[in-house]
């Protein structure tokens, strides 16, 4: 399997310092814009942990821009935000309740913070009897601003900008398993069958019936391995203790081992019903990674580097990926024969290719910086509390 | 005046079926929808199946129904006893589930080796009456909150063809809901979907277990 730090297909510079800090210029000021509100603060972990992020998201995309490539600079961030959004939330839930678990009466009190990987269940009972099964507040209080609502409007908008790219640029549970899948040099597990790539499909219809049978968010209560790492329900029966060891048990198993052994991002490539869900995006969307089968020599490196396996032989031969693309540019920074780029979608594949990967980066960078760098930032203020000079 | 008792009950079970139907379909869809997702593309095939499955529910709610009349009075004692006849059913739900889920297996290898064009994907040797009946039976018995509110009901009913009826007419409400599976017959049946259909089903049917062996102990260990 090419190793993507191995194969390097664009010289080192590909662009000049001049015009790379002229293209990131636009992702400072956002970034700017998106840290405004930490300055207006007293707190001088929050304005450090701030200036950090915002100089850390304008560097990796200046990175991007200077060498023309996109995965290793988004796997920086994104793993970043995998390892330190967990250090951020638990600090809060112990800050304000003393534990990681959640009560039963804060859960009636509608005071769950919203996950996106609720909503595939949400539907059909709202639509069948207009009830939200999950408990939280539908808008935002005092508490609890992270409402129903928001998060929803948040993740639509930019689920229509950016797809699914959500999965590589947003989610915040994505980067424990890409930092797994890149501490191994090989991977140790080459096969994998490809209806495995089924199974998050599989996953989606069997919790979204049963999330409606039951009237609960069936994934959130039983399968979701960032239980481990976030926030479950107080182990008070036999029943939660069985869940506590599902939540574990996937998160040793996807999360940790087989990402070390494949190399590739097993939860989400083989079991999280959400991705599934937020491919169907990808129709709508405007980006896409294409193969130009003029200069493809069918050379499979693109489909060994893909973390998510959304690249097969038939699809490269029609030109394609897969539907559950992450958009994550692993496949267009390892081929050697630039076969495989960027594209907008309406154009002729081929055409201005960096132009579509720019657009593309833009709407992905401003989303993971204002979603993901407040995270970050909020994260590095927790652990800047904790050091002694502070 | 009886006539009009008899209508009054007749329309009460109707619009309690109408009503209680959604929650039906919530509670029926884990199984009916990997099942109709697994067989033939084209709205006829999909309404034969339908009626099968919905048929054998039926049949099941008929079934319960006369024992929903034969509890009468002791109907709290024998609710309390059936977590041992609940746990067996979602059991034997599964089991349904399973095999139907490990049969893409045999077809494969009944079909390796044959010219492409005579291999149809998600279509059986033999056509899988059985399959839609099992599961709808199963289903049929199986309990379910709408199912509870009918079942109190028909027991305060005084004669057995009343209680049948009673049963008949709230599946006939409740049956209503669920027409739009058939359109399902309008997806394209890829190699994909039908084995996504297979997943969900052993997924499913790995969930059943689960709550059938948790019913069966939690009887055991608390009567």
């Amino acid at each position: 399997m090419a190793s993507i730090s191995s194969v390097p297909r664009r010289p080192a510079a590909y662009r000049g310092i001049g015009r790379s800090l002229l293209l990131t210029l636009p992702i400072a000021l956002w970034s700017l814009l998106m840290f405004s509100r930490a300055f207006q603060q007293p707190d001088r972990a929050g304005w450090a942990g701030a200036i950090v992020v915002m100089l850390f998201m304008t560097f990796l995309f200046f990175m991007m821009m200077r060498t023309g490539t996109t995965y290793r600079w988004r796997r920086y961030f994104f793993v970043a935000l995998g390892f330190l959004f967990p250090v951020g939330f638990i600090a809060a839930l112990i800050s304000v309740r003393g534990t990681m678990s959640i009560p039963i009466e804060r859960m009636v009190a509608g005071d769950t913070p919203f996950c996106f990987m609720v909503i595939p269940m949400l539907i059909v009972p709202a639509a069948l009897t207009r009830t939200i099964i999950f408990p939280g507040s539908i808008l935002p209080t005092a508490s609890n601003p992270h409402s129903i609502a928001v998060m929803i409007g948040l993740w639509l908008a930019l689920s229509l900008v950016v797809g699914k790219a959500w999965c590589s640029y947003a989610c915040f549970f994505g980067g424990i398993e890409e930092g797994f899948a890149a501490v191994a040099r090989r991977p140790r597990i080459r096969r994998i069958d490809p209806r495995l790539r089924l199974v998050p499909w599989a996953m989606l219809i069997f919790i979204v019936a049963l999330s409606a049978a039951l009237f609960e968010p069936v994934y959130c209560t039983w399968f979701c391995p960032f239980k481990t790492v976030t926030e479950f329900a107080r182990v008070r029966s036999i029943e939660t203790a069985i869940q506590m060891g599902i939540f574990i048990t996937l998160f040793v198993a996807l999360v940790v081992v087989l990402p070390i052994l494949t190399k590739k991002r097993t939860q989400c490539a083989f079991f999280c019903p959400f991705g599934a869900f937020q491919s169907l995006f990808n129709k709508i969307n405007l980006f896409e990674i294409r193969f130009n089968r003029d200069k493809c020599v069918d050379c499979t490196l693109c489909q060994s580097a893909c973390p998510t396996m959304a690249i097969s032989a038939d699809s490269v031969r029609e030109g394609k990926t897969l539907l559950n693309c992450m958009k994550c540019g692993a496949c267009v920074d390892v081929c050697k024969k630039d076969a495989a780029v960027w594209h907008l979608k309406g154009t002729r594949v081929a055409l201005k290719p960096e132009r579509a990967r720019l657009l593309f980066l833009y709407g992905a960078w401003a989303m993971a910086t204002m979603f993901g760098g407040s995270i970050l930032g909020n994260s590095l203020a927790t652990i800047l509390h904790f050091l002694p000079w502070k | 005046m009886a006539v009009l008792s008899f209508s009054a009950s007749i329309a009460e079970a109707l619009v309690l079926g109408l009503a209680t139907g959604p929650v039906c379909v919530a509670s029926c869809g884990p199984v009916v929808l990997p099942w109709m997702l697994s067989q033939p593309q084209g709205v006829a095939a999909q309404s034969r199946q339908l009626a099968l499955f919905l048929a054998a529910r039926l049949a099941g709610y008929l079934i319960f129904a006369a024992g929903i009349w034969a509890a009468g009075a002791s109907i709290p004692r024998s609710w309390m006893a059936s977590s041992w006849v609940f746990g067996s059913i979602r059991i034997l739900l599964a089991a349904g589930l399973l095999v139907y889920a490990a049969g893409w297996r045999r077809r494969r290898c009944a079909s390796a080796g044959r010219p492409a064009a005579l291999v149809q994907i998600g279509v059986s040797p033999r056509p899988k009456v059985e399959g839609a009946f099992a599961l709808g039976f199963l289903t049929g018995v199986n309990f379910c909150p709408p199912f509870l509110v009918a079942g109190v009901r028909a027991a305060q009913l005084a004669s057995l063809p009343g209680t049948l009826l009673f049963f008949a007419f709230f599946f006939a409400g409740t049956a209503v809901w669920f027409l739009p599976f058939v359109s399902f017959g309008f997806l394209r049946r890829t190699p994909a979907v039908v084995t996504v259909a297979r997943m969900t089903a052993a997924l499913m049917a790995c969930w059943y277990v689960f709550t059938g062996i948790s019913s069966l102990i939690e009887r055991a260990v608390y009567g």
